[in-house]
């Protein structure tokens, strides 16, 4: 019977079905959920506390963008702390682990883990991230005082608590809670008629995700199922009283342009259920399949409302007025199925066979109703239907022969397809509606050689025939090349090469597409007798892309070219020496990049541990960012970083 | 049919097999399928399938392995795996050493390492086959099959360490600790995140698995998901999860990477391309204008003049780039 199954599905396979629809982005993960250590048979604590205070010089050069790459400041910290409790008798809990990470600076985790053995399993993980980014060279140059147009400032913090019930058990209920908020402030363009108006935003969203479901597990078969649902709410407002002359730096039917009051209100509201279910089944020694089936059906409920006034003008209309009113409400449905199977077959001892299948399938219908009114001329109601279909759809198989005890042979072909509906712009020249197909097939071949066990050598090619894509810079018939060599001589040594080679080529007419990377890497990790006296490690890695495709050139519409260059020589070290308990740690790592935007990024470090007893240690750090962009010499900047600390054993 | 093997049993031909490799050359007459068979019916048996031809060993228990591996047994005592020792639901109470090594008796007696089954010395894919027999059924594994890790014969000991002492022991939970294990591996990705604009793996505040899925998934790279099914950058990045009235194509189909490199770039924003408007003009730039399925893209309107900065970021007025609930041109 086995090889029935497995003929048929290699015909399956090879028999490339027709282009049809469906869709291939499919879930995937399912949460890792380790057991809780439950062989402690004593009470007991452990843990450390990590605190300190952290100095930098002035940053010299500028420093929004060091606020945008590094953004550490001064202050007291604590770097870190982290305990575990076992108390096997305890009636509350018998496993209690908690741990935070850099709380006072931009960003700064904790964790909490309690778990009763038999009993429950809750896993509390939070982290604080802070987001600024305000690089001049990003945005409009031109406009007054030369600042960024999409700067913003916002801190993002994301919290996850997930409780299984009696975990270990057949039968484990669970319920999830994660939730993203988004928080600051921002400058974003007004775009008002024939002119861009930045003006001050204050962000604001947040989304919860809740979810629930039963895991069955057995010795023979696996099955999760899941309900949850997401809510997400968006109020952005923004708001401006001033004389605002916006991006526009000449006149308009005469008129200059300027804002000189303005309100902007967003409110988004989206909501959705999905169902969701896992298989995992051995229902033979030689076949083990799982399966995956979801549907959701997000919905977005959207009004919006902004109150401009000032003194505008319309070139396309010849209109010139004093105050604009835009409400727009809308509402969006998108029905989601998604579905994926794996099958693997072991027809003989070194022989096995993977096949997968997947589908996606989404389309969102929407109705956008616009109500504009401008001072003195009018009102304009429009109304919008835009539908967005994408349909994706998947099959691969993979065969993989053991030939000898040390060489493993893989051959496999991977057939892709699809279609796509989506709105056009209003200037589109395809009309209202953009239609695309996918058609893609791929070859893919690997080895894996173990001539010993302290020697691996992974070699892995995919090579790619398209007839349909979807746009101009996707994958097309393209080829990539990974070989991997990992070598550990002596125990305490490892050496490891990397090589991975990527071309794609669009050759349609207009588009001409060639892009083509390397990147080679060589890491060396040194650590005789356990790294106690002395330990060294070094990675280095050589980028390289060439990118060149036809594009055409604004204004005149003439043909051009879009060239893009980057070679990039990126490398770590770090030498460890060890005299008695002290461990004194130089190294750091550099980023040096040339091409199209020639950028250095340097970070040495240097640090020193000297232990007190057998509790406290002592600590140093300093570290020295350097940042040069040949091109944009007014973002450059360096700073020394130094910290000192200490550690309490507890 | 039988079951699914004891793990004591990878890399041992069961009856079963042996039957169905039988039935294979009259079945399948083909001179490759017939090679395979005949791979498999040549391979050498290692000495601990040799010896348990001779008389099949038997079980002993794990104190018997503690006489001589003590290191091991106390560091054991603390692992999440010390579960098997103590509960009778996977049936190797009191056995957990030879729940994964296979029954003791001979090496206990001759303490040759022929004696006894090494999984850590076994082909990635038998060695996989020892832990997948308790943890195939699973959540965990429901992307395996599709996942690179098992395509590459990356076993399940190459990040899990079985025996260590602590919870810590049989995976890193750390975000700095995960980190330097992948990148053990995969050396040139974390070079890529020495880069200036980066996501924030090297300070600590996130690890490689909250974006990818080390034991499989269905996404492509292994990636996480988020909301059931969606790729797994919208965990963080919510307010770019949509559905949007007014959606911007290429983020649904083709995904974040057409426009970001999540690694780690020297471009803003971690773009593909130093300026923002060779992002937009790689797609929406097509010559001549477009008459088939796949240049989708529409060209912009000459009032762009690219040499004007004002016009050379085409997000600052193209700001909701990712999906708009208001503007079909993505204005607002």
């Amino acid at each position: 019977m086995k090889y029935l199954v497995g003929l048929a599905v290699c015909v399956a396979a090879f028999a490339q079905s027709p282009a049809g629809v469906s869709n291939a982005r499919g879930p995937a993960s399912a949460e890792a959920t380790p057991a809780p250590a439950t062989g402690a048979s004593d009470q007991s604590f452990s843990g450390s506390v990590d605190l300190g205070y952290r100095f930098r010089t002035d940053v010299r050069g500028s420093l929004e963008s060091y606020r945008s790459v590094v953004d550490l400041s001064e202050g007291p910290r604590l770097t870190g702390i982290q305990f575990t409790m076992l108390d096997p008798k305890c009636g509350i809990f018998d496993r209690l682990d908690a741990s935070g990470y850099n709380w006072g600076d931009p960003y700064n985790t904790a964790g909490v883990r309690v778990a009763k053995k038999k009993l429950y399993d809750l896993r509390f993980d939070y982290r604080n991230v802070l987001y600024f980014n305000a690089l001049p060279s990003f945005a409009n140059l031109s406009a007054t005082g030369g600042f960024n147009e999409r700067w913003y400032d916002e801190r993002r913090r994301m919290s996850s608590l997930q409780l299984d019930l009696i975990p270990g058990r057949s039968i484990t209920p669970y319920l999830a809670l994660d939730r993203v908020t988004e928080s600051g402030t921002a400058i974003w363009p007004w775009i008002g008629p024939s002119n861009e108006y930045p003006v001050p935003v204050d962000r604001s969203d947040m989304q919860n995700d809740f979810r629930g479901g039963l895991r069955f597990e057995f010795s023979r078969f696996h099955m999760t199922l899941e309900q949850g649902g997401t809510t997400f709410k968006n109020d952005d407002k923004a708001r401006f009283t001033g004389v605002n002359y916006g991006n526009r730096t000449s006149t308009v039917l005469g008129q200059t342009l300027q804002l000189t009051d303005f309100m902007q209100a967003y409110g988004v509201r989206t909501s959705s259920i999905y169902e969701k279910a896992l298989v995992t089944a051995n229902p033979f020694s030689w076949m083990s399949f799982s399966g995956q089936f979801l549907y959701s059906m997000p919905k977005t409920e959207a009004n919006y409302v902004d109150v401009g006034t000032g003194s505008f003008a319309d070139a396309a209309t010849l209109l010139l007025y004093t105050g604009q009113i835009d409400n727009v409400s809308g509402s969006t449905k998108s029905p989601h199925i998604a579905g994926n199977a794996g099958l693997e077959l072991r027809p003989f001892r070194s022989f096995r066979i993977l096949a997968s299948w997947s589908t996606n399938r989404f389309h969102t219908d929407s109705f956008t109703n616009l109500r504009q009114q401008l001072a003195g001329v009018g009102t304009i109601i429009a109304g919008k239907i835009d539908p967005f279909v994408s349909n994706y759809n998947q099959s691969e198989t993979n065969l993989i022969w053991d030939l000898t005890s040390t060489l493993t042979l893989r051959g496999g072909y991977r057939y892709e397809w699809g279609n796509m509906t989506a709105d056009s712009s209003n200037l589109s020249q395809l009309g209202e509606l953009e239609n695309g197909r996918l058609n893609r097939q791929v070859g893919i071949g690997s080895l894996t050689y173990r001539p010993f066990q302290k020697l691996s050598v992974n070699l892995e090619y995919q090579g790619a025939s398209t007839t349909h894509a979807y746009f101009r810079t996707s994958l097309y018939n393209y080829s990539r090349e990974r070989t991997r060599v990992r070598l550990q001589p002596f125990q305490s040594l490892t050496l490891q090469a990397n090589v991975s080679v990527m071309r794609n080529q669009n050759p349609l007419q207009g588009v001409k597409y060639e892009f083509r990377s390397r990147d080679n890497s060589v890491s060396l990790h040194w650590t005789p007798a356990g790294g106690k006296r002395f330990g060294f490690l070094a990675e280095y890695s050589r980028y390289t892309l060439n990118s060149d495709i036809n594009i055409i050139s604004l204004p005149f519409l003439t043909a051009g070219s879009s060239q893009y260059r980057d070679k990039a020589n990126l490398a770590t070290a770090a030498l460890e020496l060890g005299a008695g308990p002290a461990r004194f740690t130089v190294g750091g790592s550099l980023s040096v990049t040339t091409g199209t935007r020639p950028t250095q990024f340097y970070q040495p470090l240097a640090k020193l541990s000297i232990p007190f007893g057998k509790r406290v240690s002592v600590n140093g750090q300093w570290q020295w960012y350097g940042f040069n962009e040949d091109q944009y010499i007014y973002e450059q900047f360096r700073t020394h970083v130094v910290q000192l600390g200490f550690r309490v054993v507890l | 049919m039988t079951a699914f093997s004891l793990p004591h049993s990878a890399g041992i031909p069961t009856q079963a097999r042996r039957y169905h490799a039988a039935r294979l050359a009259p079945f399948f007459a083909s001179a490759l399928f017939a090679f395979f068979a005949g791979s498999a019916q040549a391979q050498p048996a290692s000495p601990a399938q040799a010896g348990a031809n001779d008389q099949p060993a038997t079980y002993v228990g794990s104190e018997t392995c503690q006489a001589c591996h003590e290191d091991v047994f106390n560091a054991f005592q603390k692992n999440p795996h010390h579960l098997v020792e103590t509960s009778a639901k996977y049936k190797f109470d009191t056995k957990a050493c030879e729940s994964c090594h296979g029954p003791g008796s001979k090496h206990a007696e001759s303490t040759s390492p022929s004696d006894i089954s090494n999984p850590a010395k076994l082909k990635p894919a038998a060695a996989d086959k020892v832990c997948l027999s308790c943890h195939l059924n699973q959540p965990t594994n429901v992307g395996r099959i599709t996942g690179s890790h098992a395509k590459n014969q990356v076993s399940c000991a190459s990040c899990h360490s079985i025996h260590a002492k602590g919870p810590d022991g049989v995976a890193p939970h750390k975000a700095a600790d995960v980190n330097q294990q992948c990148a053990s591996c995969h050396g040139n990705v974390w070079a890529s995140f020495q880069q200036p604009f980066r996501h924030k793996l090297p300070e600590g505040v996130m690890s490689c698995v909250d974006c990818h899925n080390p034991h499989g998934s269905f996404q492509p790279g292994n990636m996480q998901t988020s909301r059931g099914s969606e790729p797994g950058c919208l965990n963080c990045h919510a307010d770019l999860a949509g559905p949007f009235a007014f959606q911007h194509a290429p983020l649904q189909t083709e995904g974040c990477s057409t426009c970001h490199v999540p690694h780690g770039t020297n471009n803003p924003r971690m773009l593909t391309r130093a300026q923002v408007q060779y992002v937009c003009l790689e797609c929406h730039g097509n010559l001549p204008l477009p008459t088939a399925s796949d240049v989708n893209g529409t060209i912009p309107p000459a009032i762009h003049d690219m040499r004007s900065p004002r016009f050379q970021n085409c997000t600052v007025c193209h700001q909701k780039i990712h999906g708009s609930n208001v503007d079909r041109g993505l204005f607002r």
